[in-house]
Protein backbone atom coordinates (compact mmCIF):
# COMPACT_ATOMS: atom_id res chain seq x y z
CA UNK A 1 0.00 0.00 0.00
CA UNK A 2 1.17 4.04 0.12
CA UNK A 3 0.45 5.40 -2.91
CA UNK A 4 0.83 9.07 -2.08
CA UNK A 5 -2.69 10.64 -2.27
CA UNK A 6 -2.51 13.82 -4.26
CA UNK A 7 -6.04 14.92 -2.13
CA UNK A 8 -5.88 17.09 0.86
CA UNK A 9 -7.88 16.95 3.65
CA UNK A 10 -11.08 19.00 4.80
CA UNK A 11 -11.82 21.04 7.71
CA UNK A 12 -12.80 18.95 10.94
CA UNK A 13 -15.60 16.44 10.71
CA UNK A 14 -18.96 17.59 12.00
CA UNK A 15 -20.48 15.62 15.20
CA UNK A 16 -22.71 13.84 12.51
CA UNK A 17 -20.68 13.15 9.93
CA UNK A 18 -18.47 11.46 12.66
CA UNK A 19 -21.96 9.16 13.52
CA UNK A 20 -22.40 8.47 10.04
CA UNK A 21 -18.69 7.40 8.99
CA UNK A 22 -18.10 5.75 12.44
CA UNK A 23 -17.22 2.86 10.63
CA UNK A 24 -14.70 4.06 8.35
CA UNK A 25 -13.21 5.93 11.79
CA UNK A 26 -12.38 3.04 13.10
CA UNK A 27 -10.52 1.41 10.00
CA UNK A 28 -6.93 2.61 10.04
CA UNK A 29 -6.57 2.94 6.49
CA UNK A 30 -9.17 5.20 6.62
CA UNK A 31 -9.72 7.27 9.98
CA UNK A 32 -10.83 10.83 11.20
CA UNK A 33 -7.77 12.03 8.39
CA UNK A 34 -9.09 9.94 5.38
CA UNK A 35 -12.58 10.31 5.53
CA UNK A 36 -11.50 14.39 5.68
CA UNK A 37 -9.91 13.32 2.62
CA UNK A 38 -12.82 11.56 0.92
CA UNK A 39 -14.87 15.08 1.91
CA UNK A 40 -11.99 16.85 0.08
CA UNK A 41 -12.57 15.07 -2.64
CA UNK A 42 -14.22 15.89 -5.91
CA UNK A 43 -15.17 13.04 -8.62
CA UNK A 44 -16.78 13.37 -10.90
CA UNK A 45 -19.56 9.99 -12.53
CA UNK A 46 -19.85 10.50 -16.10
CA UNK A 47 -23.09 8.49 -16.96
CA UNK A 48 -26.00 7.93 -14.56
CA UNK A 49 -26.74 4.35 -15.93
CA UNK A 50 -25.87 0.74 -14.80
CA UNK A 51 -22.39 1.38 -14.01
CA UNK A 52 -23.30 4.95 -12.54
CA UNK A 53 -25.60 3.65 -10.26
CA UNK A 54 -23.71 1.88 -7.66
CA UNK A 55 -20.75 4.44 -8.19
CA UNK A 56 -23.27 7.45 -7.09
CA UNK A 57 -25.10 5.51 -4.29
CA UNK A 58 -21.62 4.37 -2.93
CA UNK A 59 -19.74 7.48 -2.94
CA UNK A 60 -22.58 9.37 -1.71
CA UNK A 61 -22.56 7.36 1.43
CA UNK A 62 -18.85 6.88 1.90
CA UNK A 63 -18.49 10.93 1.73
CA UNK A 64 -17.25 11.93 -0.86
CA UNK A 65 -17.52 15.56 -0.54
CA UNK A 66 -18.14 17.10 -3.87
CA UNK A 67 -20.00 14.54 -6.02
CA UNK A 68 -20.41 15.25 -10.11
CA UNK A 69 -22.98 13.65 -12.37
CA UNK A 70 -23.23 14.22 -15.90
CA UNK A 71 -25.78 12.35 -18.28
CA UNK A 72 -28.67 13.61 -20.59
CA UNK A 73 -30.99 11.23 -20.38
CA UNK A 74 -34.12 10.68 -18.71
CA UNK A 75 -35.09 7.07 -17.05
CA UNK A 76 -36.82 4.18 -18.95
CA UNK A 77 -38.53 1.39 -17.55
CA UNK A 78 -36.14 -1.12 -19.04
CA UNK A 79 -33.34 0.97 -16.81
CA UNK A 80 -35.48 -0.24 -13.91
CA UNK A 81 -33.34 -3.84 -13.77
CA UNK A 82 -30.09 -2.54 -13.32
CA UNK A 83 -30.03 1.16 -12.40
CA UNK A 84 -31.06 1.09 -9.15
CA UNK A 85 -30.38 4.59 -8.36
CA UNK A 86 -33.91 5.26 -10.42
CA UNK A 87 -36.95 3.54 -8.87
CA UNK A 88 -40.26 3.36 -10.69
CA UNK A 89 -41.92 6.91 -9.82
CA UNK A 90 -38.46 7.94 -11.29
CA UNK A 91 -39.79 6.39 -15.03
CA UNK A 92 -39.48 9.74 -17.35
CA UNK A 93 -37.62 12.06 -14.81
CA UNK A 94 -34.84 13.65 -16.19
CA UNK A 95 -31.74 11.39 -14.79
CA UNK A 96 -29.63 13.61 -13.18
CA UNK A 97 -32.74 14.12 -11.35
CA UNK A 98 -33.34 11.34 -10.01
CA UNK A 99 -29.92 10.49 -9.04
CA UNK A 100 -29.84 13.90 -7.04
CA UNK A 101 -32.70 13.25 -5.11
CA UNK A 102 -31.66 9.77 -4.06
CA UNK A 103 -28.21 10.49 -3.73
CA UNK A 104 -29.32 13.43 -1.22
CA UNK A 105 -31.43 11.57 0.61
CA UNK A 106 -28.48 8.99 1.30
CA UNK A 107 -26.01 11.74 2.27
CA UNK A 108 -27.10 15.54 3.06
CA UNK A 109 -23.88 15.72 3.73
CA UNK A 110 -22.10 16.26 0.58
CA UNK A 111 -22.50 18.51 -2.11
CA UNK A 112 -23.86 16.91 -5.89
CA UNK A 113 -23.60 18.87 -9.28
CA UNK A 114 -25.47 17.48 -11.85
CA UNK A 115 -25.04 18.23 -15.90
CA UNK A 116 -28.37 17.63 -17.85
CA UNK A 117 -25.50 17.06 -20.94
CA UNK A 118 -24.32 15.22 -23.25
CA UNK A 119 -20.41 15.28 -22.75
CA UNK A 120 -18.92 16.16 -25.93
CA UNK A 121 -16.24 17.63 -27.21
CA UNK A 122 -17.19 20.91 -26.68
CA UNK A 123 -17.84 20.88 -22.87
CA UNK A 124 -15.69 18.01 -21.42
CA UNK A 125 -12.95 19.68 -20.90
CA UNK A 126 -15.03 22.37 -18.79
CA UNK A 127 -16.60 19.49 -17.30
CA UNK A 128 -13.63 17.55 -16.12
CA UNK A 129 -11.42 20.42 -15.27
CA UNK A 130 -12.70 21.13 -11.47
CA UNK A 131 -12.89 17.20 -10.76
CA UNK A 132 -9.83 15.20 -9.01
CA UNK A 133 -11.50 11.74 -10.65
CA UNK A 134 -13.43 11.08 -13.54
CA UNK A 135 -15.14 7.86 -13.46
CA UNK A 136 -16.50 6.36 -16.80
CA UNK A 137 -20.08 4.85 -16.28
CA UNK A 138 -20.76 5.80 -20.02
CA UNK A 139 -22.36 3.18 -22.59
CA UNK A 140 -20.60 3.95 -25.95
CA UNK A 141 -17.37 3.87 -27.66
CA UNK A 142 -17.32 7.40 -28.50
CA UNK A 143 -17.76 8.64 -25.12
CA UNK A 144 -15.30 6.14 -23.86
CA UNK A 145 -12.69 8.11 -25.95
CA UNK A 146 -13.72 11.20 -25.04
CA UNK A 147 -13.56 10.92 -21.29
CA UNK A 148 -10.14 9.58 -22.25
CA UNK A 149 -8.80 11.80 -23.92
CA UNK A 150 -9.97 14.42 -21.88
CA UNK A 151 -8.77 12.85 -18.80
CA UNK A 152 -4.98 12.44 -20.40
CA UNK A 153 -4.91 15.89 -21.65
CA UNK A 154 -5.94 17.48 -18.41
CA UNK A 155 -3.96 15.01 -15.90
CA UNK A 156 -7.04 13.16 -14.23
CA UNK A 157 -6.72 9.67 -13.27
CA UNK A 158 -10.12 7.90 -15.02
CA UNK A 159 -11.37 5.18 -14.00
CA UNK A 160 -12.83 3.23 -16.60
CA UNK A 161 -15.16 0.51 -16.47
CA UNK A 162 -17.63 -1.66 -19.14
CA UNK A 163 -19.53 -4.16 -19.39
CA UNK A 164 -21.66 -6.67 -21.42
CA UNK A 165 -23.76 -9.76 -20.57
CA UNK A 166 -22.15 -11.80 -18.26
CA UNK A 167 -18.60 -9.88 -18.09
CA UNK A 168 -16.77 -6.86 -17.75
CA UNK A 169 -13.33 -5.23 -17.44
CA UNK A 170 -11.95 -2.46 -14.94
CA UNK A 171 -8.89 -0.72 -14.98
CA UNK A 172 -7.40 2.73 -13.78
CA UNK A 173 -5.90 4.93 -16.76
CA UNK A 174 -3.31 7.16 -15.20
CA UNK A 175 -0.43 8.07 -17.86
CA UNK A 176 2.30 8.57 -16.93
CA UNK A 177 2.25 5.63 -14.07
CA UNK A 178 0.22 3.36 -16.39
CA UNK A 179 -1.31 3.19 -20.22
CA UNK A 180 -4.59 5.15 -21.26
CA UNK A 181 -7.61 3.61 -22.87
CA UNK A 182 -5.82 3.93 -26.51
CA UNK A 183 -2.74 2.19 -25.28
CA UNK A 184 -5.04 -0.90 -24.98
CA UNK A 185 -7.50 -0.65 -27.34
CA UNK A 186 -6.22 1.91 -29.84
CA UNK A 187 -9.20 1.90 -32.15
CA UNK A 188 -12.69 0.73 -31.47
CA UNK A 189 -14.76 -1.62 -33.70
CA UNK A 190 -16.23 -0.89 -36.99
CA UNK A 191 -20.04 -0.01 -35.59
CA UNK A 192 -22.21 -3.42 -35.05
CA UNK A 193 -19.25 -5.49 -34.75
CA UNK A 194 -18.97 -5.56 -31.06
CA UNK A 195 -23.29 -5.47 -29.57
CA UNK A 196 -24.16 -2.79 -27.18
CA UNK A 197 -26.18 -3.55 -23.73
CA UNK A 198 -28.93 -2.45 -25.67
CA UNK A 199 -28.25 -4.67 -28.27
CA UNK A 200 -26.99 -7.99 -26.61
CA UNK A 201 -28.82 -7.18 -23.02
CA UNK A 202 -27.04 -7.38 -19.94
CA UNK A 203 -26.95 -9.27 -16.59
CA UNK A 204 -28.89 -6.64 -14.13
CA UNK A 205 -26.26 -7.42 -10.86
CA UNK A 206 -23.29 -7.03 -13.26
CA UNK A 207 -23.24 -3.33 -13.49
CA UNK A 208 -23.40 -3.54 -9.52
CA UNK A 209 -20.04 -5.71 -9.28
CA UNK A 210 -18.36 -3.40 -11.98
CA UNK A 211 -19.82 -0.47 -10.27
CA UNK A 212 -18.51 -1.07 -7.30
CA UNK A 213 -15.14 -2.00 -8.20
CA UNK A 214 -14.51 1.25 -9.82
CA UNK A 215 -15.93 3.19 -6.52
CA UNK A 216 -13.16 1.32 -4.61
CA UNK A 217 -10.66 2.11 -7.01
CA UNK A 218 -11.91 5.87 -6.62
CA UNK A 219 -11.53 5.78 -2.73
CA UNK A 220 -7.94 3.99 -2.78
CA UNK A 221 -6.98 6.75 -5.02
CA UNK A 222 -8.41 9.60 -2.54
CA UNK A 223 -7.18 8.03 0.33
CA UNK A 224 -3.94 6.75 -0.68
CA UNK A 225 -3.98 3.15 0.24
CA UNK A 226 -3.51 -0.29 -1.31
CA UNK A 227 -2.67 -0.83 -5.19
CA UNK A 228 -4.68 0.55 -7.77
CA UNK A 229 -5.45 -0.94 -10.59
CA UNK A 230 -3.04 1.35 -12.58
CA UNK A 231 -1.10 -1.05 -15.51
CA UNK A 232 -3.63 -4.14 -14.85
CA UNK A 233 -7.07 -4.92 -16.41
CA UNK A 234 -9.45 -6.81 -14.33
CA UNK A 235 -12.01 -9.38 -16.13
CA UNK A 236 -14.63 -10.43 -14.39
CA UNK A 237 -16.92 -13.35 -15.92
CA UNK A 238 -20.08 -13.59 -13.95
CA UNK A 239 -20.81 -17.19 -15.40
CA UNK A 240 -17.47 -18.73 -14.51
CA UNK A 241 -17.23 -16.86 -11.65
CA UNK A 242 -14.02 -15.43 -12.22
CA UNK A 243 -11.91 -12.75 -12.23
CA UNK A 244 -8.76 -12.66 -14.63
CA UNK A 245 -5.65 -10.16 -14.08
CA UNK A 246 -3.61 -9.15 -16.85
CA UNK A 247 -0.91 -6.31 -17.29
CA UNK A 248 -0.88 -3.75 -19.63
CA UNK A 249 1.05 -1.17 -20.12
CA UNK A 250 1.85 2.48 -21.57
CA UNK A 251 2.02 2.08 -25.89
CA UNK A 252 4.99 4.60 -26.86
CA UNK A 253 3.29 4.87 -29.84
CA UNK A 254 0.42 6.00 -28.14
CA UNK A 255 -1.30 9.00 -30.08
CA UNK A 256 -2.31 10.50 -26.92
CA UNK A 257 0.11 9.80 -24.12
CA UNK A 258 2.93 8.32 -26.27
CA UNK A 259 6.36 9.52 -26.84
CA UNK A 260 5.57 11.58 -29.64
CA UNK A 261 2.06 12.57 -28.82
CA UNK A 262 0.13 13.95 -32.19
CA UNK A 263 -2.99 14.05 -30.39
CA UNK A 264 -3.32 17.93 -28.10
CA UNK A 265 -6.89 18.38 -28.32
CA UNK A 266 -10.24 16.98 -28.15
CA UNK A 267 -11.47 15.52 -31.55
CA UNK A 268 -14.97 14.67 -33.49
CA UNK A 269 -15.24 10.41 -31.50
CA UNK A 270 -18.43 9.84 -33.95
CA UNK A 271 -16.29 10.23 -36.83
CA UNK A 272 -13.63 8.63 -35.10
CA UNK A 273 -15.72 5.50 -34.22
CA UNK A 274 -17.78 5.54 -37.29
CA UNK A 275 -21.03 5.89 -36.17
CA UNK A 276 -21.85 9.77 -37.43
CA UNK A 277 -25.36 9.87 -37.86
CA UNK A 278 -26.04 6.52 -36.81
CA UNK A 279 -27.55 7.64 -33.20
CA UNK A 280 -29.63 10.77 -34.89
CA UNK A 281 -33.21 9.60 -34.88
CA UNK A 282 -35.05 12.51 -37.12
CA UNK A 283 -32.37 13.07 -39.18
CA UNK A 284 -33.02 13.60 -42.57
CA UNK A 285 -31.78 10.21 -44.61
CA UNK A 286 -28.28 10.09 -45.74
CA UNK A 287 -28.99 7.65 -48.42
CA UNK A 288 -31.43 6.15 -50.63
CA UNK A 289 -31.38 2.65 -49.09
CA UNK A 290 -32.97 3.83 -46.07
CA UNK A 291 -36.80 3.28 -45.30
CA UNK A 292 -38.90 4.95 -42.39
CA UNK A 293 -41.67 2.81 -40.70
CA UNK A 294 -44.40 5.23 -41.73
CA UNK A 295 -43.31 4.31 -45.61
CA UNK A 296 -43.22 0.61 -44.81
CA UNK A 297 -46.68 0.39 -42.97
CA UNK A 298 -48.30 2.13 -46.27
CA UNK A 299 -46.69 -0.25 -48.76
CA UNK A 300 -47.43 -3.06 -46.24
CA UNK A 301 -51.27 -1.71 -46.44
CA UNK A 302 -50.82 -0.86 -49.92
CA UNK A 303 -49.49 -4.44 -50.47
CA UNK A 304 -46.90 -3.93 -52.49
CA UNK A 305 -44.51 -6.73 -53.17
CA UNK A 306 -41.64 -7.09 -51.00
CA UNK A 307 -40.24 -9.10 -48.23
CA UNK A 308 -39.35 -8.03 -44.48
CA UNK A 309 -35.80 -9.40 -42.89
CA UNK A 310 -35.47 -9.10 -39.44
CA UNK A 311 -31.75 -9.49 -38.55
CA UNK A 312 -32.13 -9.32 -34.76
CA UNK A 313 -31.35 -12.26 -32.26
CA UNK A 314 -34.14 -15.05 -31.63
CA UNK A 315 -34.59 -13.84 -28.14
CA UNK A 316 -35.29 -9.85 -29.26
CA UNK A 317 -37.44 -11.82 -32.00
CA UNK A 318 -39.57 -13.40 -28.82
CA UNK A 319 -40.31 -10.26 -27.67
CA UNK A 320 -41.95 -8.64 -30.57
CA UNK A 321 -41.97 -9.21 -34.08
CA UNK A 322 -43.48 -7.86 -37.90
CA UNK A 323 -46.32 -10.23 -39.01
CA UNK A 324 -43.83 -12.12 -41.86
CA UNK A 325 -40.26 -10.73 -41.43
CA UNK A 326 -37.62 -13.58 -41.92
CA UNK A 327 -35.58 -13.54 -39.20
CA UNK A 328 -31.61 -13.78 -39.94
CA UNK A 329 -29.37 -12.47 -37.03
CA UNK A 330 -26.84 -10.42 -38.39
CA UNK A 331 -24.37 -13.07 -37.02
CA UNK A 332 -25.73 -15.49 -39.08
CA UNK A 333 -26.39 -13.93 -42.18
CA UNK A 334 -22.99 -13.81 -43.96
CA UNK A 335 -23.61 -17.71 -44.18
CA UNK A 336 -27.14 -18.26 -44.59
CA UNK A 337 -27.38 -15.24 -47.30
CA UNK A 338 -28.19 -17.83 -49.80
CA UNK A 339 -31.61 -18.48 -48.41
CA UNK A 340 -31.94 -14.78 -49.39
CA UNK A 341 -33.29 -14.01 -52.68
CA UNK A 342 -31.48 -11.27 -54.31
CA UNK A 343 -34.10 -10.65 -56.96
CA UNK A 344 -36.69 -10.05 -54.29
CA UNK A 345 -37.01 -6.72 -52.62
CA UNK A 346 -35.74 -6.47 -49.20
CA UNK A 347 -36.32 -4.45 -46.12
CA UNK A 348 -34.42 -4.91 -43.48
CA UNK A 349 -35.20 -3.66 -39.82
CA UNK A 350 -33.39 -4.17 -36.23
CA UNK A 351 -34.14 -3.05 -33.07
CA UNK A 352 -33.21 0.31 -33.47
CA UNK A 353 -31.59 0.41 -36.91
CA UNK A 354 -27.72 0.32 -36.40
CA UNK A 355 -27.63 -3.50 -36.92
CA UNK A 356 -29.94 -3.69 -39.68
CA UNK A 357 -27.56 -1.03 -41.64
CA UNK A 358 -25.01 -3.19 -41.32
CA UNK A 359 -26.72 -6.04 -42.60
CA UNK A 360 -27.96 -3.68 -45.67
CA UNK A 361 -24.59 -2.80 -46.35
CA UNK A 362 -22.94 -6.30 -46.62
CA UNK A 363 -26.35 -7.65 -48.36
CA UNK A 364 -25.65 -4.91 -51.05
CA UNK A 365 -22.14 -5.96 -51.10
CA UNK A 366 -23.30 -9.55 -52.00
CA UNK A 367 -25.08 -8.08 -55.11
CA UNK A 368 -28.92 -7.28 -53.81
CA UNK A 369 -29.93 -4.02 -55.33
CA UNK A 370 -33.33 -3.85 -53.98
CA UNK A 371 -32.56 -3.21 -49.81
CA UNK A 372 -33.22 -0.77 -47.84
CA UNK A 373 -32.89 -0.30 -43.67
CA UNK A 374 -35.66 0.68 -41.61
CA UNK A 375 -35.25 4.10 -40.08
CA UNK A 376 -35.21 3.71 -36.40
CA UNK A 377 -36.00 0.24 -36.13
CA UNK A 378 -38.80 -2.00 -34.53
CA UNK A 379 -38.40 0.56 -31.58
CA UNK A 380 -39.76 3.14 -34.19
CA UNK A 381 -42.60 1.19 -35.17
CA UNK A 382 -43.67 0.40 -31.53
CA UNK A 383 -43.65 4.10 -31.11
CA UNK A 384 -45.12 5.31 -34.20
CA UNK A 385 -47.71 2.60 -35.52
CA UNK A 386 -48.07 -0.10 -33.06
CA UNK A 387 -48.03 1.84 -29.18
CA UNK A 388 -49.35 -1.88 -28.16
CA UNK A 389 -46.16 -3.78 -29.28
CA UNK A 390 -43.85 -3.84 -26.03
CA UNK A 391 -40.43 -1.94 -26.09
CA UNK A 392 -37.32 -3.10 -25.21
CA UNK B 1 -4.72 -29.32 -26.38
CA UNK B 2 -5.04 -25.44 -25.92
CA UNK B 3 -7.88 -23.39 -24.43
CA UNK B 4 -8.88 -20.35 -26.25
CA UNK B 5 -10.94 -17.30 -23.96
CA UNK B 6 -12.85 -15.35 -26.63
CA UNK B 7 -14.74 -12.22 -25.81
CA UNK B 8 -18.63 -12.61 -25.58
CA UNK B 9 -19.61 -11.75 -28.48
CA UNK B 10 -17.08 -13.78 -30.97
CA UNK B 11 -18.34 -16.91 -28.94
CA UNK B 12 -22.10 -15.84 -29.69
CA UNK B 13 -20.90 -15.57 -33.28
CA UNK B 14 -18.91 -18.82 -33.12
CA UNK B 15 -21.79 -20.29 -31.34
CA UNK B 16 -19.74 -21.53 -28.87
CA UNK B 17 -20.31 -21.95 -24.71
CA UNK B 18 -16.65 -21.21 -22.66
CA UNK B 19 -13.09 -21.82 -23.55
CA UNK B 20 -12.25 -23.40 -26.93
CA UNK B 21 -10.46 -26.51 -27.27
CA UNK B 22 -7.74 -26.59 -29.78
CA UNK B 23 -5.75 -29.13 -31.05
CA UNK B 24 -1.54 -27.79 -32.82
CA UNK B 25 0.08 -29.65 -34.58
CA UNK B 26 3.93 -28.49 -34.37
CA UNK B 27 4.89 -24.85 -32.24
CA UNK B 28 2.48 -23.62 -30.31
CA UNK B 29 2.79 -19.94 -31.37
CA UNK B 30 -0.24 -16.87 -31.60
CA UNK B 31 -0.40 -17.26 -34.90
CA UNK B 32 -0.62 -21.46 -34.92
CA UNK B 33 -3.59 -21.06 -32.47
CA UNK B 34 -5.31 -17.88 -34.28
CA UNK B 35 -4.76 -20.25 -37.80
CA UNK B 36 -6.49 -23.26 -35.93
CA UNK B 37 -9.14 -20.90 -34.31
CA UNK B 38 -10.02 -19.28 -37.54
CA UNK B 39 -9.82 -23.09 -39.77
CA UNK B 40 -12.58 -24.39 -36.86
CA UNK B 41 -14.59 -21.06 -36.98
CA UNK B 42 -14.22 -19.47 -40.45
CA UNK B 43 -17.02 -16.87 -39.04
CA UNK B 44 -14.25 -15.48 -36.60
CA UNK B 45 -12.23 -14.59 -39.75
CA UNK B 46 -11.49 -11.20 -39.74
CA UNK B 47 -13.05 -10.19 -36.39
CA UNK B 48 -9.98 -10.82 -34.43
CA UNK B 49 -7.13 -10.20 -37.00
CA UNK B 50 -6.94 -7.83 -40.33
CA UNK B 51 -8.62 -10.32 -43.36
CA UNK B 52 -5.22 -9.72 -45.65
CA UNK B 53 -3.20 -8.63 -43.34
CA UNK B 54 -3.21 -11.28 -40.32
CA UNK B 55 -2.55 -8.71 -37.67
CA UNK B 56 -4.50 -8.49 -34.20
CA UNK B 57 -6.91 -5.75 -35.06
CA UNK B 58 -6.96 -2.86 -33.04
CA UNK B 59 -9.59 -3.15 -30.88
CA UNK B 60 -8.46 -7.10 -29.50
CA UNK B 61 -5.53 -7.76 -26.76
CA UNK B 62 -4.02 -11.21 -26.68
CA UNK B 63 -2.72 -12.04 -23.17
CA UNK B 64 -1.02 -15.13 -21.45
CA UNK B 65 -0.50 -16.08 -17.76
CA UNK B 66 -1.07 -12.33 -17.20
CA UNK B 67 0.90 -11.13 -19.64
CA UNK B 68 0.39 -9.19 -22.85
CA UNK B 69 1.30 -10.66 -25.83
CA UNK B 70 -0.18 -8.29 -28.21
CA UNK B 71 2.77 -6.82 -29.55
CA UNK B 72 4.67 -9.95 -29.65
CA UNK B 73 6.09 -12.16 -33.01
CA UNK B 74 3.48 -14.07 -33.54
CA UNK B 75 5.76 -16.69 -34.62
CA UNK B 76 6.91 -16.33 -30.53
CA UNK B 77 6.63 -19.94 -28.73
CA UNK B 78 3.41 -19.21 -26.05
CA UNK B 79 3.87 -20.21 -22.63
CA UNK B 80 4.40 -23.81 -21.77
CA UNK B 81 1.30 -23.61 -19.36
CA UNK B 82 -0.32 -22.36 -22.08
CA UNK B 83 1.04 -25.31 -24.80
CA UNK B 84 -0.04 -28.10 -22.15
CA UNK B 85 -3.55 -26.41 -21.82
CA UNK B 86 -3.11 -25.19 -17.91
CA UNK B 87 -3.67 -21.40 -18.76
CA UNK B 88 -5.88 -20.13 -21.32
CA UNK B 89 -5.26 -17.97 -24.37
CA UNK B 90 -6.82 -14.81 -23.62
CA UNK B 91 -8.59 -12.45 -26.57
CA UNK B 92 -9.85 -9.89 -25.09
CA UNK B 93 -12.02 -7.18 -27.15
CA UNK B 94 -13.25 -3.71 -26.11
CA UNK B 95 -16.25 -3.09 -24.95
CA UNK B 96 -18.65 0.11 -24.13
CA UNK B 97 -21.49 -0.94 -22.20
CA UNK B 98 -22.00 0.65 -18.93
Amino acid sequence: MGTPTPFGSATELSASEIARYSRHLLIPEVATEGQKRLKAAKVLVIGAGGLGSPLGLYLAAAGVGQLGIVDFDVVEFSNLQRQVLHTTPDVGRRKTESAAAHLRAINPEIQITTYDTRISSANAMELIRPYDIVIDGTDNFPTRYLVNDACVLLGKSNIYGSIYRFEGQVSVFAPPAGPCYRCLFAEPPPPGMVPSCAEGGVLGILPGVIGCMQATEAVKLILGIGEPLIGRLLLYDALEMKFREVRIQRDPQCPLCGEQPTLRELIDYEQFCGVRGQEAPGAPFESDFEISVEEVKARMDRGDDFDILDVRNPEEWQICRLGSAKLVPLGELQERMRELDPAREWVVHCRSGARSAKAVELLRQAGFVNVKNVRGGISEWASKIDPSMPKY
Amino acid sequence: MIRVALPVHLRTLARVSGDVTLDIDGPVTQRSVLDALEARYPMLRGTIRDHVTHKRRAFIRFFACEQDLSNESPDAPLPDAVAKGAEPYLIVGAMAGG
